[in-house]
């Protein structure tokens, strides 16, 4: 290893013409993982939108319970984390080993930085008695069925927020390998799918932000 | 060819500069400052357009470039798209009923009796006079279902999942066995039960019931706190329980928010509807046994009008037209069926209290009103 940096020769497994092809599929293969993420997501956002046209008054009522400027710092949180794990990425792929580990870290650490938040804002949703069904309590709500809307936000941003715990763990899983010097120019598939992984949270964090915080 | 494969290549293993991957993430920094500012504007629907609109230039820029399809191969961006394009198709199909249906206008004399208030004083304070007119209000309104004794065994109960309350027991209340929470029960229904809003009867009668219900267990109700009234809206600081007591009217309190309520005619309140004869009659004109039945039991949901009536409460409940091609009109039997039972697990409750003959005469009069049309 002349320069130190570079990865262990990655030997494609025998199915595969080459490395390349291996790529290939393995990249669509998370593609295809994705599509089913998106429509997981989908069922809630049709459940979104349905709430909304039935009870339009009541989701706006309900909605301005939500905090919109933890919103709009998580949502920075997230688009940074995005920007790093997209460098860790291309660092990888250059062959630069320690760049992508600091990038990596920095990555974990903006999702804990986004989970700080949570724990914030849902602490304050738990005191507020906004918990679903019939653990609701909250009187200042006019409308009966404003418990329907907070159950709604937990089951979205529960749902996410399972999605940014399971990204950490394999961000770190990912770091641990490229720590080990596993990654580098020549093989680096399970660093950038990974990061389409991380992206794709970035992605559905993007709709969930204003649908629930801003237009309710 | 050689050269055609090295493109290919460069095309699939795409390292996105910093520069770029910087100025994504700059120009999403920037498109989020932007939507939290616009919705901080009021621009009625249009604030939802705009901020959908970000978000999805926001979601395009990232899975374009963090997520390489700018630069991948066609068939990855195909399958993603996909997605969304079962997505909308979901979303389209669920939604179709939900927002093109019209707007329901319902008859201000349908609003009339329980917006004239509760006459009584402090009617959530239990008095013999008040338990004895429950009674006679349970042997019309609840029979069917709780059955004469209040023990949950009415001709209706068997078809019931959950079966009807057994008011002699104090144990298993959805809603508590307050006075107020029973009020409240009576005013919003038990959904999804076969539990009906009972909001179209008058506060008055409300409480009477509420009372004799009460009366009917082996205990006295617990006691209500301050509370209890708000949430089933009594406000005990008025004699009268105040007027959100009364506000329900059509069965099913979300729908009114939907409702639009046609213009008094104030030449209308002095008159009664008269679905067989299709108008309104004076009050005191003998009306036939069916038309009767029909103003006291069906016209809530079914309507005045002549044609037996379409409501529809947009995108929560339709209560159907009485055509000849309901399942219910099909016969004298599936229409006694239905009236005797109602249809468990959907709002229609059962009527339990009409005879033979009054069944006959009601299936007769809806079909003269169909005939109308």
């Amino acid at each position: 290893m002349s320069n130190g940096e570079t990865a262990l020769q990655h030997h494609h497994a025998h199915h595969f013409a080459s490395a390349d092809d291996e790529f290939e599929a393995s990249k669509q293969g998370m593609w295809i993982f994705l599509v089913t993420e998106v429509l997981m997501f989908g069922g809630l956002f049709v459940a979104y939108g349905i709430l909304r046209g039935l009870y339009p008054e009541m989701v706006h009522e309900a909605h301005k319970l939500l905090a919109v400027k933890m919103g709009a710092i998580n949502t920075v949180v997230l688009i940074s984390s995005s920007i790093t794990m997209a460098l860790a990425v291309s660092s990888t792929q250059k062959g630069q080993r320690s760049r992508a580990i600091m990038y990596l870290v920095t990555t974990i650490l903006l999702a804990s930085c986004f989970l700080v938040v949570k724990y914030f804002e849902y602490s304050a949703k738990f005191h507020h008695g906004l918990l679903p069904g019939a653990h609701f309590t909250n009187g200042e709500l006019k409308d009966s069925k404003s418990p329907l809307f907070f159950s709604l936000y937990f089951m979205m941003t529960g749902l996410h927020m399972i999605h940014v715990l399971l990204g950490m763990g394999v961000i770190g899983w990912i770091l641990r390998r490229t720590i080990r010097r596993e990654f580098g120019p020549n093989f680096y598939t399970p660093v950038e799918l990974v990061g389409f992984y991380w992206h794709f949270v970035d992605l559905v964090w993007i709709y969930l932000f204003p649908l629930l915080y801003l237009v309710g | 060819m050689e050269s055609h494969s090295e493109k290919q290549k460069h095309h699939h293993h795409h390292i996105l500069p910093v520069r770029t991957t910087l100025l994504i993430g700059g120009t999403l920094m920037f498109l989020t400052f932007v939507t939290v500012w616009i919705a901080g504007v009021d621009l009625g629907r249009l604030n939802f357009v705009v901020a959908m609109a970000v978000a999805t230039t926001k979601a395009a820029l990232v899975a374009l470039f963090f997520m390489n399809l700018y630069y991948d191969r066609k068939e990855n961006g195909v399958i993603f798209g996909t997605s969304f394009v079962f997505l909308a198709i979901f979303f389209v199909l669920t939604s179709m009923d939900l927002f093109f249906r019209g707007k329901v206008v319902v008859d201000p004399k349908l609003m009339e009796a329980p917006q004239a208030g509760s006459k009584l004083k402090k009617p959530w304070i239990s008095t013999p006079e008040l338990v004895a007119k429950g009674k006679e209000l349970f042997s019309v309104q609840c029979v069917s279902c709780h059955g004469v004794e209040g023990q949950g065994n009415g001709p209706a109960a068997a078809a019931l999942n959950p079966p009807p309350r057994n008011f002699h027991t104090d144990q298993g209340w959805k809603n508590g066995r307050k006075v107020s929470m029973i009020f409240k029960t009576l005013k919003e229904g038990l959904p999804p039960s076969a539990m009906a809003s009972y909001a179209s009867l008058p506060p008055d009668d409300r409480w009477a019931l509420t009372h004799y219900v009460i009366a009917l267990g082996p205990t006295p109700a617990p006691t209500d706190t301050p509370d209890d009234f708000k949430r089933a809206g009594v406000d005990t600081t008025q004699e009268s329980g105040g007027s959100e007591a009364v506000v329900a009217t059509v069965p099913v309190d979300f729908a009114l928010e939907r409702v639009e309520v046609a213009a008094n005619d104030a030449e209308k309140s002095a008159h009664l509807y008269d679905p067989s004869q299709a108008q309104w009659v004076s009050r005191g004109v003998p009306q036939s046994r069916g038309a009767q039945i029909y103003a006291e039991s069906c016209v809530q949901c079914h309507n005045t009008k002549a044609q037996g009536g379409i409501k529809i409460l947009r995108g929560t409940v339709i209560v159907p037209a009485l055509t000849a091609q309901s399942e219910g009109m099909r016969s004298q039997e599936a229409f006694n069926r239905w009236v005797i039972q109602g249809i468990p697990g959907n709002l229609m409750p059962g009527f339990g209290q009409y005879s033979s003959s009054d069944l006959r005469d009601l299936y007769r009069t809806i079909q003269t009103m169909n005939a109308g049309r």
